[in-house]
């Protein structure tokens, strides 16, 4: 059998890595638990990518095109890897595609497993999330937005005020997760513009603890939001939602004016953050690799090689390795092919 | 609130009249009522983009909303510094509800320009105040004692109300002739604009005879315009007045017309800032210089026939420093003249502190007193006095009088403050300047 470089995960990462390898000329398995591929922007219906705000299916569907494009490339969808050893070669994968399965010998794996977005169900973190139709996620508000109406769920009625809360479920030690994830400031910045370009009259609060808007999605996303779509800013987190005349009141401290605040919104949209997926999980404690405090996979040699692991022969990618936003998984993705495929030409 | 165990009856929270003294200055204002202002509740309700939007509507008003809190703006607010202020707490009052327009904070920014230099965003105060104020004149909610300044500047031309045939009576005094072009209309070099406080104001006028002194002793030919000069009016387009500042302009720029010269020289910064900024906007050109640059250049040849023999410190004049980066000609006379010592302040150069009479501050004495715990000018003076200087030298006709009355209020007698063309002109003579 072809020792092959596989590539576990078919979202931004995994396809960059998979195409990278491809490119080199490497064979390529790339397996995926769904039963297509695009990762979380699928899988989660985004409407669009920060920073430039292009249809998240335009832009993955470009990057799925290109990558099956190869002839050396294999896709095995609805497959999960469910078994590994190194009694042949150096890896080798029992791998289930639907109730079928198969063995795949790989001379190298890159995990592209992903993130999962933070349940806002947890304690310290009660905004109501499943009390109130009308406090919702970023993803739940990404589909609205694909649908191109924005709505409130407890009644269908179009939103005129609307709030985000940031650093939900990051940020926090008692959740136990103390990162940053990196780029809800971003999306929920992006979201918010989006909104406003949909609902011009509506008035759009972003509650924060502090902006963080790295490199240059500062003016690309942040300053744009605010000076030409009129985004209020308010730094002071909101620690409670309650249910007042039908709609929600956000309460919290203002910190810079240090005075309470009690705001009535019709929408309330957590922005919460990311958090190791199961795939990230169960595919680490499979291959042995090493994890974090968090679940996420350790990369050994940081941080000038940002995708190594613990193991020899296995790589870990994007939102596997925790928070990443769409040029990290790019770029990860690109080194760990050049790693991966090094391996290969090492056994030939 | 129950005490051992009893319920008390409640206290007295405000009095209908209280007057507090400032330990510094030891100024009385007013705070009545004022602790019934903590019974309100302190819970923000709401937040809102239309305070914004009402101010961006108006030209040069959109930058407000663009402030995302950093807060440089605040330690180096002149303002902030003797109240609650800066432009930071502007943008978050008026997220939160506030009324600009209708505030009394609209009347407190000198338009120094310390935040612009320093705000990331570049919000402009200096364009979102007088924009904003310009509505609020027209809605007439306005302070007494500015809306008397534009009525004077409107009818006599100059903003202490007084004749305009008097403005060339300062050259009697000055020992030199001093052309008046409508009597003697042949091209000349330099136009000098003596601007209000040099042509009316006591202390100015002796500024401006230094002033024709010197100019005569380096063969500058020049002239003024006498009774024709009407003031170019541009603190009273910053406190809001663009309608009287340009109908001011037109008038100038007929008198202008009737004379051939080659440059304009005011003593003035702000009349300087409205020839070197704002007058090309509309059209006009000229060259036009601070007295300073023009003096600067000639020093070598004045033949000093004393010493001053003091330490000086220099306040650097916001509209020529900050607004228009000349920050060395003056610095150059000074240590031109034998005999001086120049000591810095710590706030100095770009980071100058305001003397408080820029944008409509000069007229706003009274309404200051109740909302400042004590004047621009004499936390500038304090400053002065603490290098141990022996003559704070200014370079702006509203400087001198401001810090006069400050020197005394605060108890700084023994400082000195000087234009530094009269300066120049005791070292040039020979005279001692502490007689």
């Amino acid at each position: 059998m072809e020792e092959r470089l596989v590539v576990i995960g078919g979202g931004p990462a995994g396809i960059s890595a998979a195409i990278a390898a491809a490119e080199l000329g490497a064979p390529v398995t790339v397996i995926e638990k769904n039963a297509y591929l695009g990762g979380r922007p699928i899988e989660e219906n985004y409407a669009s990518l920060t920073p430039y705000l292009e249809s998240a299916e335009e832009v993955m569907g470009r990057l799925i095109a290109q990558l099956t494009s190869f002839e050396n490339v294999d896709v095995l969808t609805s497959s999960k890897v469910v078994g590994a050893s190194r009694d042949h070669a150096p890896f080798e994968l029992d791998v289930l595609t639907g109730s079928a399965t198969s063995k795949v010998e790989a001379a190298s794996v890159i995990i592209a497993t992903g993130f999962t977005h933070f349940d806002p169900g947890r304690e310290t973190q009660l905004y109501g999330y499943y009390e109130f139709p009308d406090v919702i996620a970023l993803q739940d508000l990404e589909a609205m937005l694909k649908e191109g109406k924005v709505t409130r769920p407890s009644n269908g009625e179009t939103p005129q005020r609307i709030c985000f809360v940031q650093c939900v479920g990051s940020r926090d030690r008692q959740i136990g997760n103390e990162y940053c994830s990196k780029v809800c400031c971003g999306v929920a910045s992006k979201e918010a513009t989006e909104i406003k370009l949909l609902i011009p009259s509506a008035e759009v609060f972003i509650f924060y603890i502090d902006m963080r808007m790295y490199g240059y999605w500062e003016n690309q996303i942040y300053w744009p939001a605010q000076e030409k779509h009129h985004v209020q800013y308010v730094k002071g987190i909101i620690t409670e939602v309650l249910p007042k005349d039908g709609k929600l009141l956000v309460r919290g401290e203002d910190t810079t004016m240090g005075r309470p605040m009690e705001v009535l919104m019709d929408l309330v949209v957590l922005s919460v953050g990311m958090e190791a997926s199961p795939g990230t999980r169960q595919m680490a404690a499979l291959l042995g690799v090493k994890q974090n405090k968090y679940g996420f996979i350790e990369a050994a040699n940081s941080p000038l090689d940002t995708v190594s692991t613990s193991v020899p022969g296995v790589y870990a990618v994007g939102a596997a390795l925790g928070p990443s936003d769409l040029e990290d998984c790019a770029s990860s993705g690109g080194l760990a092919a050049a790693k991966a495929v090094r391996d290969l030409h090492a056994l030939a | 609130m129950p005490v051992g165990g009893n319920k008390q009856a409640a206290g007295v929270t405000e009095l209908a009249e209280a007057i507090v003294t400032s330990p510094l200055s030891g100024r009385e204002w007013d705070v009545s009522g004022g602790s019934s202002r903590m019974l309100h509740s302190r819970v923000l309700t709401d937040y809102s983009a239309s305070g914004f939007a009402k101010i961006a509507a108006l030209e040069g008003g959109n930058s407000l909303e663009y402030c995302f809190g950093c807060g440089k703006c605040v330690p180096v607010c002149p303002v902030d510094l003797v109240s609650e202020y800066g432009p930071r707490k502007i943008h978050r009052a008026v997220q939160t509800g506030l009324d600009l327009f209708k505030s009394d904070e609209l009347w407190k920014c000198t338009t120094c320009g310390n935040c612009l230099r320093v705000c990331p965003k570049e919000v402009n105060m200096i364009e979102v105040m007088p924009a904003v104020r310009e509505v609020a004149m027209v809605e007439g909610t306005i302070p007494d004692e500015l809306q008397q300044i534009m009525e004077k500047t409107f009818r006599y031309g100059n903003a202490l109300g007084e004749n305009p045939r008097r403005r060339p009576a300062w050259t009697k005094g000055a020992g030199v002739d001093v052309r008046v072009l409508a009597s003697d209309p042949s091209p000349v070099d330099v136009l000098f604009y003596v601007e209000d406080y040099w042509s009316f104001h006591p202390r100015g006028q002796q500024a401006a005879q230094a002033f024709a002194r010197i100019m005569t002793s380096l063969n500058v030919d020049f002239a003024i315009l006498g009774a024709e000069e009407k003031t170019l009016g541009d603190s009273q387009r910053l406190a809001g007045e663009k309608g009287l500042f340009e109908a001011l302009m037109e008038e100038v720029i007929d008198v202008l017309a009737k004379y051939q010269f080659n440059r304009i020289v005011t003593p003035d910064p702000h009349g300087f800032n409205a020839l070197k900024k704002v007058y090309p906007k509309y059209g006009h050109t000229f060259e036009a210089l601070h007295y300073s640059q023009l003096l600067a250049p000639l020093l070598e040849q004045i033949d000093f026939q004393g010493s001053l023999e003091a330490t000086v410190t220099f306040h650097d004049p916001c509209y020529l420093g900050r607004h228009n980066g000349e920050y060395e000609a003056p610095r150059k006379i000074i240590e031109a003249i034998p005999g001086v010592k120049l000591l810095e302040m710590g706030r100095c150069r770009e980071n100058s502190y305001c003397c408080g009479g820029g944008g409509g501050g000069m007229w706003l004495d009274g309404f200051n007193a109740n909302h400042l715990s004590e004047r621009l000018s004499e936390r500038r003076v304090r400053e002065a006095a603490a290098t141990g200087a022996d003559i704070l030298a200014v370079a702006c006709p509203y400087e001198v009088s401001r810090f006069e009355d400050a020197a005394k209020s605060t108890g700084n007698e023994g400082l000195r403050v000087m234009d530094i063309a009269e300066m120049v002109d005791i070292a040039m003579r020979g005279e001692d300047w502490r007689s």
